[in-house]
């Protein structure tokens, strides 16, 4: 019993400043999204509007359109960084590769580089007129490369700054989880006959779960709500091309101050992280709960 | 001897006189910041070269005169508003001074963000100097004045003017404007019409062809509301759109209620603007005010509409201009009729921009800040602000030495301003401007990029534009 209080106590520190950053926000913003409120109305106070916000946001075609582009956006980036994250780990675990220390070093140096610096760094590389991405594109594919024009071009080079940021986080975790792989069950499976992908698709990947799991959750959490660095490279643009729900959601709630309206948008958004994760927690472990 | 001691007599007594004066007016700044000896007083603005200015040069002035620490942050307009208001909603005394651009003063005057100056003083005579008199200023002041009260809300730091810039050595050239005779068969010179701006932009786009040189600027970022003003601002008023198109009494925005937001000219100006795309650099459409002035200053423009702001380094700083002693200024090109509109006060022809520092209620030295402006609204102070960052806030500025031999550099900027800024008009007393902004711009940027016609994005524009003043209440 007295083992259980003090067990307790030492986790009060944590709990408290949790329960402040995370619950105390968390309530508010369900409590706002009930609320027609914004402070640049004739009336700026908080007028009752039930369940309004929520049911307009279902009618609002920007915000499922941003909705739908992000979660493109998510899947795009974390296939991909999973994929180069995994051949990566392998390329920098194997013995024969000269320089592996070097390239494992600079391969590692975005991941601590600010997403704000990022986003500027992209901006100046990508910029119309003057960037070297276009100049270059042009030159060698003869195609006039506009990330505030075209698109698909906006999209596509989002795409690219988030795996060149990114990826080294996921091929740092794939390595570690390879590392820690006990030798045995390959070496058995070699024994078996199993080729390459075999041992792969039936060996590595079951015992590599937990760590891609891990993995693949923060990485798809982290680009729902990618911001700083799509506002610097793109602004959301060209038109709303890029403007992901993190972008359009800081739109709704500073610059227009539509306080109910956005926290409305923050809960669906969280909803819908909670249920896609859930969904891919299902899927990859074939379980309806329980993580090990 | 006799007319020695005389001229020594008189020589010692100017030298007193001077003295004593100097004297008494290092005294007052001292004595009246004896109090807040030691304090820090933060402020925020957007970065131009007038706010650099303060932070590089008036802050530590009056932090030597004073002792009174001054901590300016020069950051971007997003991000000025965005810390500004938040801090000032928030009421937690970050900043003890923030930066109101002439637009955003209508919402802070209606949330009652901002002390009063002139009651502040009137209440605390020891803390107001000689030296500060409102009626110095220009009538850019009146935007920062309390439109009930009539009192002073905030202290301009900036003024100018949107002129049209145009690269005189090309237009002046015998050559090119042989060429341009024999193409068009109108004579090269600085368009008085949209007709002639389009004309002389297709012609400077053919023949810059293989020299980096376009035809003209267009403000036309598809994802910063810097397009959106750059359209309603500039271009609209040209074509007889005014206040955004939004009706001021009955706030309706679509044609059908009374608004010109989606109204013929409006529509007309609209497909002007984003017509001028074919003819402008590949970064116009990524393009603000700041790369606005860059791509003029670059060469890469043979003509624009600049923000008056970065007129005196683009005519006269070869540090940062290719185009020093090669600019030439003038008034916008019109649409018929509206010149004469203007003149007669029932329209404008472009934006009369600038910025005044006010005084948050959230402060937490506001006398000390005080002291600052004030200072800052000395007249003493203008004249080397002006030539740091071309902005004219007081009307003896004009007639000072250095500044009319800087107009002579700029090709008469400064006399354009002051004989024509009458011409020119802040943005319409909206208190819901960022609200509106936000939910028009996206229609601008989808125009730009051609996702739609900008005669469907200004129908969409005003549709959405009326629908959110519904929701904010303005319109029932």
């Amino acid at each position: 019993m007295r083992q259980s209080n003090i067990g307790w106590l030492f986790l009060a520190p944590a709990t408290l400043i949790l329960f402040v950053v995370g619950f105390v926000p968390f309530i508010y913003i369900l409590y706002v999204g009930f609320f027609d409120w914004n402070t640049n109305a004739i009336d700026p106070t908080l007028r009752w509007a039930g369940l309004q916000n929520y049911r307009s946001l279902v009618f609002d075609t920007t915000f499922l359109n941003s909705l739908a582009r992000t979660l493109g956006f998510a899947f795009f980036v974390v296939v991909s960084e999973l994929l180069s994250g995994y051949v990566l780990a392998r390329a920098l675990m194997a013995d024969r590769l000269w320089g592996r220390q070097f390239f494992r070093t600079i391969h590692t140096l975005p991941i601590v580089v600010a997403p704000i610096a990022v986003g500027a760094t992209w901006r100046l590389l990508c910029v119309p007129g003057f960037g070297i991405v276009p100049y270059y594109v042009k030159l060698w594919f003869g195609i006039d490369y506009n990330i505030s024009t075209n698109a698909y071009h906006a999209f596509a080079t989002a795409i690219i700054m988030d795996l060149w940021h990114w990826t080294p986080f996921v091929t740092l975790s794939l390595m570690a989880g390879l590392t820690a792989l006990p030798k045995e069950p390959l070496e058995q499976a070699q024994i078996d006959g199993g080729n390459k992908l075999q041992i792969f698709w039936y060996v590595i990947v079951p015992m590599l779960k937990p760590v891609l799991l891990t993995t693949v959750f923060i990485r798809l959490m982290d680009a729902l709500r990618s911001v700083d660095e799509i506002w610097m490279l793109t602004k959301g643009g060209p038109a709303e091309a890029t403007r992901f729900i993190g972008l359009h959601i800081w739109i709704n709630v500073f610059p227009k101050t539509d306080y109910g309206y956005g926290a409305a948008m923050s809960l669906l958004t969280l909803y819908v992280t909670i249920v896609l994760s859930w969904l891919l927690f299902v899927a990859m472990t074939g379980r309806k709960g329980g993580a090990q | 001897m006799n007319s020695f001691v005389k001229a020594a007599c008189v020589g010692f007594i100017s030298l007193g006189v001077w003295s004593s004066t100097a004297l008494a007016q290092d005294s007052w700044w001292k004595t009246a910041a004896q109090p807040y000896q030691g304090a820090t007083i933060r402020g925020i603005s957007e970065s131009t070269p007038a706010s650099k200015y303060v932070e590089q040069v008036l802050g530590p002035k009056f932090t030597e005169e004073t002792g009174i620490k001054v901590e300016f942050e020069a950051t971007s307009w997003d991000q000025m508003y965005d810390k500004a208001i938040k801090d000032m909603e928030a009421n937690t005394g970050i900043y003890d001074f923030v930066y109101i651009e002439q637009d955003i003063v209508y919402t802070y005057l209606a949330r009652n963000f901002l002390v009063d100056i002139t009651k502040t003083l009137a209440d605390n005579a020891k803390i107001a100097s000689p030296d500060f008199k409102p009626e110095n200023f220009t009538t850019f002041l009146n935007y920062f004045k309390d439109p009930k009260s009539g009192n002073v809300m905030g202290v301009p730091m900036e003024a100018f003017i949107k002129p049209y810039l145009y690269r005189k050595d090309l237009f002046d050239d015998p050559a090119i404007q042989k060429a341009y005779k024999d193409s068009t068969g109108a004579d090269l010179k600085p368009a008085t019409t949209h007709d002639e701006y389009t004309q002389i932009a297709k012609f400077f786009t053919e023949y810059g062809a293989d020299k980096e040189l376009w035809g003209t600027t267009v403000q036309a970022s598809s994802s910063h509301p810097a397009a959106f003003y750059e359209f309603f601002e500039s271009i609209a008023p040209t074509f007889g759109v005014y206040n955004w198109g939004i009706n001021g009494t009955t706030f309706a925005a679509t044609e059908a209620n009374g608004g010109q937001m989606n109204s013929a000219a409006a529509k007309k100006a609209l497909n002007y603007w984003v017509g001028l795309l074919k003819y402008a650099p590949p970064e116009s459409t990524s393009s603000t005010w700041d790369e606005v002035a860059g791509t003029f200053a670059a060469g890469r423009a043979a003509q624009g509409l600049v923000y008056g702001e970065n007129a005196a380094w683009i005519a006269t700083d070869e540090s940062k201009s290719t185009v020093v002693g090669k600019v030439g200024v003038s008034l916008p090109p019109v649409e018929a009729g509206v010149m004469e509109a203007a003149e007669s006060g029932k329209g404008y022809i472009g934006y009369y921009d600038g910025g005044a520092f006010g005084i948050p209620h959230s402060s937490k030295n506001k006398d000390a800040s005080l002291l600052f402006l004030q200072y800052i609204g000395q007249a003493s102070v203008q004249t080397d602000w002006v030539l740091a960052g071309s902005r004219i806030v007081m009307n003896s500025t004009y007639d000072d030495p250095k500044i009319v031999d800087q107009d002579k550099k700029m090709n008469g900027y400064y006399t354009l301003m002051r004989e024509d800024g009458k011409l020119f008009a802040g943005a319409p007393p909206f208190p819901f401007h960022s609200q509106v902004l936000q939910v028009v711009a996206p229609f601008i940027y989808k125009a730009i990029v051609g996702e739609i016609k900008p005669d469907d994005a200004l129908d969409q524009a005003a549709t959405a534009a009326e629908a959110e003043l519904v929701k904010l209440g303005y319109r029932k």
